[in-house]
């Protein structure tokens, strides 16, 4: 069963703004007198809310005319602290070239998408142009049942529980019976360990280090991957830069930037090859949230745990011809990992 | 009634609870465990997850799987696990545990294939 394509985006279309809002309660809680503040005094000093003011307007005028259309939990209070992410242009309809296309062939129902190439250069540069990404990869159908599936993969297939209990037979002594079978008036027993007996036995407890190992089929876990860079694409996370050389080592030159540009609070920086600029390298070793891989380290893991994801052009091309090639494979006849005659 | 005050006003609200409603009481409730999302460990898992796919299947992934010898990449019932860990490291073990070994397989074997409903 298939989802439709846009069964994330439903509850918020793409063509409104999408306000993320912080409240920040005062440390006296009298000092506020918004509404709201009775329900964040006790849940800790931020909350989070979303938004979308213009739209969910319209969707609830009432017939009743009062001062505001929007019911009391959906209305803003005023003295809300926030920054709303501009919404970027949509690249189709502007001017800059198109300077990078897809070196696979698109099928002709298809059109590529598009997204805006940038750069890390200085921290109020404008987009160089516009690159094209093939459908088959960045364009697919959202199923999020396949995304949870994979997700969950990674948490477990590595998963060894080193949990172990000693049975009645591991445990020392019980061999001997503690008294005679009758005459004592106590109860019958035949050893000190039986797991009725404290200091006994387990009798069906966790039984030495066992493995969680399973492996989802291959063509699965692809498809994983491309809902993954989809589902960031389709949610403005995904941004193409075209070298990740930057002027200085300087961590705080790379927060400041991805602040200015508003791409999020975490990053995953993927690029080809195993050498990256030293500035970079530099920059990223004490930070938490910013975090370079190599594109081999791709995962749909790590593209759900940081929220804005930032490709190489050559981690586009790469990513695109290692996961385009499943689509026109045959069915492996033994292992890929052994040598087959048409395969690099 | 109160619902049409509340389209009427401008914040509706009360600032104090008239307490009619859910009288649960949250004195005993644990705090949260304070754990940082972003550690080393936690910030980089799952990266390599796909290197057979995207690194030209040179590596398999049940590779990355750091622990006993005689469960990467395997997966089994007990009975299956401990015949394999015999078989891998039997012979290098501490006599009192492979007396253990030894005993239990005997008595899973016995278990599973003499006992039951399932043999």
């Amino acid at each position: 069963m298939s989802f439709p394509s846009h069964a994330v985006m439903s509850c918020c279309p793409p063509d409104q703004q999408r306000a993320r809002m912080r409240i920040i309660t005062p440390s006296s809680p009298r000092a506020c007198s918004s509404h709201l503040n009775t329900f964040t005094t006790g849940l800790g000093s931020q909350l989070y809310t979303e938004a979308a003011p213009g739209a969910v307007a319209k969707r609830f005028i009432s017939s009743v005319s009062g001062e505001s259309a929007l019911p009391s939990n959906l209305r803003l209070p005023p003295n809300l602290i926030g920054v709303a992410p501009q919404k970027r242009a949509s690249p189709s309809g502007s001017d800059l070239p198109v300077l990078r296309r897809c070196e696979a062939d698109i099928p002709a129902h298809l059109a590529p998408a598009q997204t805006w190439l940038e750069s890390l250069g200085s921290r109020d540069s404008e987009p160089l142009g516009v690159v094209d990404l093939h459908p088959d990869v960045f364009s697919v159908p959202l199923r999020l049942d396949i995304l949870h599936a994979v997700e969950v993969w990674q948490r477990n297939f590595k998963r060894i529980s080193h949990a172990k209990v000693k049975s009645r037979a591991e445990v020392s002594g019980g061999g001997r019976k503690p008294w005679n079978q009758k005459g004592s008036g106590r109860a019958r027993h035949g050893s000190i360990r039986s797991p009725l007996w404290r200091g006994g036995g387990v009798a069906h407890g966790p039984r030495g280090p066992s493995s969680y190992y399973y492996m989802l089929p291959m063509k699965v876990r692809v498809q994983g991957l491309k809902i993954a860079l989809t589902a960031k694409l389709a949610q403005d996370y995904l941004h193409i830069v075209d070298s990740l050389e930057i002027p200085t080592p300087d961590p705080h030159y790379l927060l400041d930037l991805v602040k200015h540009r508003q791409w999020g609070d975490s990053i995953l920086i993927v690029d080809v090859g195993d050498e990256f600029p030293q500035n970079i390298l530099k920059a990223t070793e004490d930070m938490k949230t910013v975090n370079i891989i190599p594109a081999i380290g791709l995962n749909v893991h790590s593209m759900l745990k940081h929220e804005s994801l930032v490709l190489t052009l050559e981690a586009v091309k790469f990513l695109e011809k290692k996961l385009l090639w499943h689509d026109v494979r045959y069915v492996p006849l033994y292992p890929f990992k052994l040598p087959y005659s048409d395969l690099p | 009634m109160s619902v049409f005050g509340g389209v009427f006003r401008q914040s509706s609200a009360r600032l104090f609870s008239t307490g009619t409603c859910a009288r649960t009481r949250m004195h005993a409730v644990p705090k949260l465990r304070e754990l940082d999302r972003w550690t080393e460990k936690r910030g980089v898992f799952g990266v390599y997850d796909n290197i057979g796919i995207l690194g030209d299947f040179k590596a398999h992934p049940k590779d990355l799987i750091r622990g006993p010898v005689w469960l990467r990449g395997f997966s089994g019932n007990e009975l299956q696990r401990l015949i394999r860990k015999k078989r891998m490291v039997g012979g290098r073990m501490l006599t009192e545990d492979k007396h253990s070994l030894d005993k239990r397989i005997s008595f899973l074997y016995r278990r599973f294939n003499r006992y039951g409903k399932h043999r």
